[in-house]
């Protein structure tokens, strides 16, 4: 019975946080591509590998820290500890989660800066204007 | 916008320094020095008042727009990676005063100021030495 509830719990982890990798990755993906198009000026293209290169670091991690953290160091063997298990596990999974989702966010609105920043005007207008001779 | 024309003083140390600060850094827009008042200077802007151009710092743009003073500062922190943001910042309707007022004390004590410079700044030279 012991080894039954150790590994339903394990199970259920893995389900819920894949679940909740993907969803979050896929949202991060749909919504981060308009970003990085503007980012981009247009270029669908490279918004659209960096968009795929971005996500794929994101799955990396975050599979790597549920794979990680997978192990429970106590006896799991009622309803009662593999629950209060899960919510920890879970728990901490999210908060990796939203982490790197505001990490992610401050990627993009970093590109996003630098790109605007590149096109800036110059911040004040001249005094006068002068022949130029060309050579 | 490629590049822009630095008009200098070549005789003040300070601005020696500054010049080389400038080169090292990473830019936007290309940064062209030309001492102020030289033959160069004159065959390309012929009808600039370059008299005005030995007492405050001048940038130039490829069209022909003229910055002086000031403004010619804001335009080489606007050209470099990594100060343009400041640019817009000291540019701002709250800061400029404040800015135009610092700006042009370092110009009229620039003389004074070369040993700062010297302590700040350390050109090529001194870099290659230490």
């Amino acid at each position: 019975m012991n080894t039954n509830w150790i590994v339903t719990t394990y199970l259920v982890y893995l389900a819920i946080s894949i679940v909740l990798t993907i969803w979050v990755a896929r949202t991060l993906h749909k919504n981060g591509r308009v970003f990085l198009v503007d980012v981009f000026h247009g270029n669908e293209q490279l918004a659209d590998s960096v968009n795929h290169l971005l996500v794929v670091g994101f799955y990396l991690i975050n599979l790597g820290y549920v794979s990680l953290a997978l192990q429970i160091g106590y006896r799991v063997d009622t309803s009662q500890t593999s629950i209060e298990a899960l919510s920890y596990k879970v728990g901490m999974v999210l908060l990796v989660l939203g982490g790197m989702h505001f990490v992610n966010l401050y990627v993009f609105s970093r590109m996003r800066r630098r790109s605007t920043l590149y096109d800036a005007p110059p911040p004040v207008a001249p005094d006068e204007f002068t022949a130029v001779r060309e050579h | 916008m490629k590049e822009m024309l630095v008009l200098y003083d070549p005789n003040c140390g300070l601005c020696c320094r500054v010049k080389d600060w400038l080169l090292g850094q990473r830019k936007y827009v290309d940064l062209l020095f030309v001492p102020a008042n030289s033959e160069e200077a004159w065959y390309r802007f012929p009808q600039l008042n370059h008299a005005r151009t030995l007492a405050e710092l001048t940038v130039i743009t490829e069209r022909g727009a003229v910055y002086r003073g000031p403004k010619a500062w804001l335009m080489c922190l606007w050209a470099l990676g990594d100060y343009r943001a400041w640019s817009f910042r000291l540019a701002s309707p709250e800061l400029l005063p404040t800015a135009k007022q610092v700006i042009g004390m370092i110009s009229q004590n620039r003389t004074k100021l070369e040993g700062v410079g010297k302590m700040l700044l350390k050109t090529d030279e001194k870099r290659a030495k230490t």
